[in-house]
């Protein structure tokens, strides 16, 4: 009897600890993170700007790798007529290539470029969710509505590029249930939320900021942007009197030379309408830029020219595209120097070598930067320059290009006063004759002039494949331009990434003819 | 009545035994010891109940002055301990058993030992002595190959942990087992001296380690070191130096091969040729990242137990230099260990040990040394370099300017202590209560420099001139960081005890444990604007360069705490019926309040069928037959991050408005608020045997262990950050089996065959009712899905080469197949080539291991071979699959189709074409390897021939590691790479293993 009397004096003092343990340990595994904030204890600011630091995160967004240099980049650009892929023939291997001479692989940058932008969507989800949501967070109504539509602005921006790219997308509106696997949303389906978003951003977003916020999103980009969306899905009027709210806004003007623009004095100026800020200081040469510039930065041998992967290289369709003595040619494409042919960049530096320094003969100019930030930086790698999304004369030549499409005399007239408006800025400091004003009223005439125009003007910019997918081009340019594996069926738009198709088991649906 | 009579009988008893010692007259008892045949030497002989005590010489004799009614006990590992009355007798001789050899030594069962003999669980024991002798820093390296169910997969890296797996993969997130160093939780055991270690106890099913509760689910392995031996006073070193050499490398193309596929390649796209005119080196970029490198071990200890003490002081200095240059990992331990008697029932004791480490790691890069061209010649000086060609310029550079350039410039130390005291209490008779608290503190820290940058000779191409260039805008940053850590714990146990009527042995134990591991971490850097800091470590400080210059610092912390409270109860039945059952609560910090607890637990039996009556008049030749079955549940917390319920916000954002920076936070990932450990329960059966004279040793395990709720990380919609949950089912299916037998042949040979095996079925049983994503790994390589095992890999299966257009025209192919592209597999048979087509093509995890050795001892002479190997797993050689920029070639390339019937395995020299990068079995390789993991010959010198120095024992030894390896892969090491579970199997360029030659000594004063 005795073992077993033992045993249960045991078993009571086991059971006693079990009971007193699950109170007289909680303090003890009550354990915080250390050094992190959580949402509970985070101290958010309350006052007048209490969203910004969720804000700033969708801001951040912006700069990541493919969001904004490379997938972006390479997708809008290297794909189109106007540039290829640049650098050395292997360089970048099959994934780089294939974008330049299609079908584009669904198992590359498509992939890292359509995660980046659902990471902007999702940052501006959080945010509109922190606004009305969050308790925690005591703010004016003003506060609310315009970080809401900062977000809004952010996420149709996001939205814009995607359905452009890869046309159905799956539409994800608001913080999903981590369970949530979202089916792709019709182009259409995605136009009308992207417009919501902008109209909701143009209603509540100021017209200008303060100097140190130069360049966060404000109406005039709101508006400039829906003009766009206008104009893709073919809203003639619509898009003609959006654009005219940004013509009328007083915030912007062609005031500034168009071989400024693109220089480090250019960014934030009055062409600008929206472009995504970069920095650098000698301290931190990367983390606060952006790399956009970098990888398409001369590709030399020497220390000065030793700048880049040389990637975008203009192609010899948009060289031939210039009409004669058109300034923005050379603002556009940074000749490489030759034997006894010495060439000058904008900054007045002869430029390298080809083929014995540099292995490109061209290079985008608009990239460049200004030696004087390379020696103020230490640094080669450019990645204090801002790309610039939105130019106001991006918006005149939309808005020109609605006004003649919309028809009628008066609005050809305007649309032709908007056309010369930018051709005027572009002659400035070339010899007389150039660029001379257009006359022409003929709607089709002057479709075709403007079309010209946009093309030239925001040469390596990221309009022109989209341009020449909305006009319904496609094939016979990219035929011309020798792109002979192009097929508008397909290659007007990106494969769906195929690991998001396997993530998603068969929910997302591969475009047409991958 | 009875009872009060028989307490009176026995404090009469006792009273009369201690009149009988303090009176008794001592005699000298000699005699020897012997195994029937041959003397044993080092036999601990010791008067019961006392520390009077002495060993047997070489030649077994012995010889002690004791009391002449005392008891003397004879014991030595390997042999059953005797007990013999001195009766006043001065000769006594003594045959010693072999039998049943190992069953009558303790393994550690958690918070105690318990009697081989007894366990009901599958526990391997490996003794320290083995793996003292291999050339090693790392106490877990030499582990590889030994036991059945253990899958050790080694570094070569210096001073490098293994990654080690028990019994396949239980968690999709972490399964790294648990290490516990004389009852001391630890995540890192480098701090150990691997001469010092006693014995390691692997604990393998989950009935054995079920008492570690949230912790055990991966298997645990338990570490006892080294205590001072009875007796005597003792002096031992070992010290052991080799060197070690890679001896199978990547098989890259030479400059003539090079320039060859190169060109191939460039026509084959319609490019220009490259001008090769002024590349005229031929330079193997491994031979010079790699070194012939020194591993040397050292390890002293004194130890002494004297009446009411015992002592234990072990110095050790451990050195290892990496293959890869200017690797170099070296650690020194000082450990005492004291134990005071203070009476019979009470005696304290305290261990403490400490660290430092100094760590260099390698400069090279070998996937830099793969993929650069080597056509280049290496440097003109020490500080001018050639830059590679224009087409990889941009992203591959010199292999050889970083790993100088950075050589020795950074200082990596580590300082730990590692302290326990105990106290135990014998109370009551049959009661003992023991307390320990443990602590370990430790201090990383670290500081460096930049050298100032090469010169770069570009050559001309092209007819271009070659030039050379130099970043002069170069300043040097100086960078400190400094880490700290701690770990409490404690456990406090109380055992109860009994044999009762000879034939019911019972055991309770209950103990209550607590842990709290916290740390924090600070770093800076500061970068001089107009100096360049000189090559000097006495100046590599962040003060050195003055404050408003460029500055940088982090830092951060963590914390943990667990809580527990468990018992154990054994019950024998005249040693044929075994009983062992375990309860544990568990709650760890890291998870919500409300899912915190848990309750564990394990039952298991056994049936020593070899004490039956009938049995032992039967069956004559088995002397021991086990059979054992158990049952354990346990939790597992491991891998999951601190306070994962809760959102955390990331602070790491900036949003940038013209030249200003403003700080953005955002939620790190997406919170599961119900986010708990995982249930591990396993069912274990097996069969323990001893037979023929205990010549012949078996264990058979048949296990099967599931687990739930798999803590896992997935990527939902693209865009979000990550979710990290609990979701579906896991099974591990196996079984182990070892076996050996060890003989003589004539009088002087003796040997030991041994071999092990073991089966692992890793399948996913369900990834859960509410995941809607498909979980991948390695960018898609891997899936995880019900049915296969975890992460197995899932792609296109190779056919051939598409040889001709004709060849085209009547196979399936993509849209865009040209003659030349690998052709896959239309496994669906819609006769095209599509996603649809890829398949389960292997796992990464290789199903079958097994270890084999031989030891032969004759005379003084002893010899091992041992090998190992695995099977049945397949390796992604992804190294081969970057295309990012022209890198060197590996040697298959050398066969790549050019025309049709000229290959059909290796694709056409063309990096444009994607379809040939796609992931197929083009990329896998078998990962059945087989190693001869040991050679090792020894001379034992005895006594006799060494006693005018003083020595009774020293051993001399050669040993050869990894000195051959049969297997078809093609990279370094064929040992899968593991460490990743979801995306496992992927070889980008693993850390060579280098054979390792050594010689050795063991000498004992």
């Amino acid at each position: 009897m005795k073992i077993f009397n033992k045993r249960n004096i045991c078993m009571a003092i086991t059971a006693a600890s079990l009971i007193s343990i699950n109170s007289g340990c909680k303090s003890f595994l009550d354990t915080e993170r250390q050094g992190v904030y959580t949402t509970e204890n985070y101290p958010y600011p309350q006052g007048g700007t209490p969203y910004d630091t969720f804000l700033f995160s969708a801001y951040d967004a912006l700069r990541a790798y493919n969001f904004v240099s490379d997938g972006f980049m390479v997708a809008s650009s290297i794909r189109s007529d106007d540039a290829d892929k640049g650098s050395t023939p292997t360089d970048g291997g099959a994934d780089v290539i294939a974008m330049d001479n299609f079908p584009v692989l669904s198992n590359g940058r498509v992939n890292t470029l359509w995660t980046e932008y659902f990471v902007m969507i999702v940052r501006c989800n959080d945010i509109i969710d922190q606004v009305q949501n969050n308790t925690a967070i005591v703010a004016t109504p003003e506060a609310k509505l315009q970080a809401e539509a900062e977000a809004r602005f952010l996420r149709a921006y996001s939205y814009f590029f995607l359905v452009r790219a890869y046309g159905r997308v799956p539409k994800i509106d608001k913080p999903l249930a981590a369970t949530a696997n979202v089916p792709q949303s019709s182009a259409s389906e995605i136009y009308a939320f992207i417009e919501e978003d902008l109209k909701f951003a143009a209603a509540n977003l100021p017209l200008n900021w303060e100097s140190k916020y130069s360049g966060r999103s404000t109406k005039g980009a709101a508006n400039g942007m829906l003009a766009k969306v206008y104009l893709y899905q073919q809203k003639w009027a619509m898009a003609m009197a959006t654009a005219n709210m940004v013509m009328t806004s007083s915030q912007y003007d062609l005031s500034v030379n168009y071989g400024v623009i693109f220089t480090e004095a250019g960014e934030n100026s009055k062409e600008s309408v929206f472009e995504i800020q970069g920095t650098a200081s000698a301290q931190v040469p990367t983390a606060n830029g952006i790399q956009y510039a970098n990888i398409q930065g001369t590709r030399g041998n020497t220390v000065e020219w030793n700048r880049g992967w040389g990637w975008n290289m203009p192609s010899a369709q948009l060289e031939a595209a210039y009409e004669a003595n058109d300034p923005r040619k050379n603002r556009t494409i940074l000749y490489s120097s030759q034997a006894g042919a010495p060439r000058q960049t904008y900054y007045g530096q002869t430029a390298p070598l080809f083929p014995t320094e540099v292995p490109n003969p061209k290079y985008n100019h608009k990239v460049l930067a200004n030696p004087s930030f390379i020696a103020r930086y230490n640094t080669r790698g450019s990645w204090w320059m801002n790309v610039r999304i939105l130019r106001y004369a991006d918006v005149v030549l939309m808005y020109a290009e609605a006004a003649n499409e919309v028809g009628g005399a008066a609005n050809i007239a305007n649309a032709l006063a908007a056309v010369n408006s930018v051709r005027a800025r572009a002659r400035i400091g070339a010899p007389g004759g150039t660029l001379p004003n257009l006359t022409t009223t003929d709607q089709a005439v002057l479709r075709t002039a403007i079309r010209q125009e946009r093309r030239v003007e925001l040469a390596m910019e990221h309009e022109r494949f989209f341009d020449i997918v909305r006009w319904g081009i496609s094939q016979q340019v990219m035929q011309d331009a020798g792109k002979t594996n192009f097929i508008a069926s397909r290659d007007n738009l990106l494969p769906i990434p195929q690991q998001q198709i396997d993530l998603s088991k068969g929910v997302l649906t591969q475009n047409p003819g991958y | 009545m009875k009872k009060i009579f028989t307490k009176f009988s026995v404090l009469t008893t006792l009273c009369l035994l201690l009149l009988n010692v303090a009176y008794a007259q001592n005699v000298t008892v000699k005699g020897k010891v012997t195994d029937g045949k041959l003397p044993i030497p080092g036999v601990g002989v010791t008067v019961k109940g006392t520390t009077n005590a002495t060993v047997t010489n070489p030649d077994g004799d012995y010889s002690l002055s004791v009391p002449a009614n005392s008891i003397l006990v004879f014991s030595s590992i390997g042999f059953s301990a005797r007990e013999i009355e001195v009766k006043n007798q001065t000769t006594i001789n003594v045959s010693m058993a072999t039998s049943t050899q190992d069953l009558e030594q303790v393994v550690v069962v958690g918070y105690g030992t318990q009697k081989r003999k007894d366990v009901t669980g599958a526990i391997s024991s490996v003794s320290g002595e083995d793996l003292a002798k291999m050339p090693a820093v790392s106490p877990l390296a030499s582990l590889q190959g030994k036991v059945a169910g253990l899958t050790v997969v080694n570094s070569g890296g210096a001073g490098s942990q293994p990654v080690i797996r028990i019994r396949g993969i239980a968690s999709t997130n972490n399964a790294t087992p648990l290490y516990v160093v004389d009852g001391f939780i630890q995540d890192n055991i480098d701090y150990l001296n691997p001469a010092d270690i006693e014995s390691i106890d692997l604990l393998r099913d989950a009935s054995s380690s079920a008492i570690y509760g949230l912790r055990g689910a991966n298997g645990v392995i338990a570490i006892t070191t080294k205590r001072a031996a009875k007796g005597q006073t003792r002096i031992n070193f070992t010290s052991n130096v080799g060197i070690q050499k890679v001896i199978d490398r990547i098989d890259v193309t030479d400059a003539e091969g090079f320039k060859k596929l190169y060109s191939t390649q460039l026509a084959n796209i319609g490019a220009a040729p490259f001008d090769f005119s002024n590349y005229n080196g031929n330079t193997d970029w491994q031979d010079l990242i790699l070194q012939t490198a020194i591993i040397n071990t050292n390890s002293l200890t004194f130890s002494n137990t004297g009446e009411k003490t015992s002592t234990l002081i072990n110095l050790a200095y451990n050195n290892q230099e990496g293959v890869l240059k200017y690797n170099q990992y070296q650690k020194f331990i000082l450990r005492l260990s004291e134990e005071i008697r203070v009476t019979d029932k009470f005696k304290v004791g305290a261990d403490i040990t400490g660290f430092h480490d100094i760590n260099q790691g390698a400069t090279a890069g070998l996937n830099n040394a793969i993929w650069a061209a080597p056509i280049v010649p290496v440097q003109t000086d020490a500080y001018t370099y050639y830059a590679m060609p224009s087409f990889q310029r941009a992203q591959v550079g010199n292999p050889i300017a970083p790993m100088e350039r950075n050589r020795n410039n950074s200082i990596n130390k580590g300082l730990s202590f590692n302290g326990s005291v105990f106290a135990e209490l014998k109370f009551l008779k049959n009661f003992t209560a023991r307390s320990t608290f443990y602590a370990r503190y430790g201090y990383d820290y670290s500081r460096g420099f930049t050298r100032p940058p090469f010169s770069f000779i570009n050559v001309g191409e092209n007819g271009g001139p070659t030039t050379t260039v130099i970043d002069n805008q170069f300043r040097s940053t100086v960078s400190q960081g400094q880490s700290e850590s701690h770990r409490y714990q404690q456990d406090h146990t109380v055992t109860y005890e009994k044999t009762i009527a000879n034939d019911h042995r019972v055991t309770a134990m209950v103990g209550f444990t607590s842990l709290r591991f916290a740390g924090s971490n600070i770093s800076g850097s500061r970068t001089d604007s107009t100096l360049v800091v000189p090559d000097n470590p006495d100046l590599w400080y962040l003060g050195v360069i003055n404050a408003n210059n460029i500055l940088t610092n982090g830092g951060g912390g963590n914390e943990q705490t667990n809580a527990g409270v468990f018992g154990r109860l054994s019950y024998t039945y005249k040693d044929r019926y075994l009983f062992n059952g375990t309860i544990r609560r568990d709650g760890s910090s890291r998870f919500a309040p409300q899912n915190r607890w848990g309750t564990f637990g394990s039952v298991g039996l056994g049936w020593v069928a070899s004490e039956e009556d009938f049995f032992k008049d039967n069956i004559k030749a088995i002397n021991f037959l086990k059979l054992r079955a158990s049952f354990g549940r346990l939790g597992n917390s491991n891998g999951v991050a601190d306070n994962r319920y809760q959102v955390l916000l990331a602070n790491g954002r900036d949003a940038i408005f013209g030249e200003n920076i403003f700080t953005a936070v955002g939620p790190e990932f997406f919170p599961d608020p119900n986010l708990r450990f995982e249930i591990i329960q396993g069912v274990d059966v097996g069969l323990d045997i001893r037979a023929f004279d205990s010549r012949y040793n078996a264990e058979i395990n048949l296990y099967t262990k599931k687990t739930d709720g798999l803590l896992t990380s997935y990527p939902i919609q693209a865009g979000q950050p990550a979710f990290f949950t609990n979701l579906g089912e896991v099974n591990n299916k196996g079984i182990e089996v070892s076996m050996g037998w060890t003989d003589k042949i004539g009088k002087d040979l003796t040997f030991n065959v041994s071999g092990n095996f073991s089966y692992n079925k890793n399948r996913v049983i369900s990834i859960g009712n509410t995941i809607d994503f498909q979980i991948i790994g390695n960018g898609g390589v891997n899936l995880t899905n019900t049915g296969q095992s975890i992460g197995y890999f899932y792609g296109y299966r190779q056919t051939g080469i598409y040889q001709s257009t004709a060849d085209l025209d009547k196979t399936p192919k993509f849209s865009n197949s040209l003659p030349g592209d690998i052709s896959y597999e239309d496994t669906n048979g819609d006769g095209i080539i599509s996603p649809l087509d890829r398949t389960y093509l292997g796992t990464p995890f290789p199903p079958y291991s097994y270890g084999m050795s031989l030891s032969l001892g004759y005379k003084g002479f002893d010899a091992l071979i041992e090998g190992q190997g695995v099977a049945g797993n397949q390796i992604y050689t992804q190294r081969r699959t970057q295309n990012f920029a022209t890198l060197n070639y590996e040697a298959n390339r050398l066969n790549a189709w050019t025309a049709p019937g000229t290959s059909n395995v290796e694709p056409i020299l063309d990096n444009t074409r994607g379809n040939n990068y796609l992931f197929s079995s083009h990329y896998l390789e078998p990962g059945d390897y087989f190693r001869l993991r040991t050679v090792q010959l020894g001379y034992t010198f005895g006594a006799n021939m060494l006693a005018k120095a003083g020595i009774q024992k020293l051993r001399l030894y050669l040993s050869g590691q990894n000195i051959q390896t049969w297997s078809q892969a093609t990279g370094y090491t064929p040992e899968a790479q593991i460490g990743s579970i979801l995306g496992g199997g992927a070889d980008n360029g693993v850390y060579p293993i280098p054979a390792v030659y050594s010689f050795g000594l063991n000498v004992t004063f």
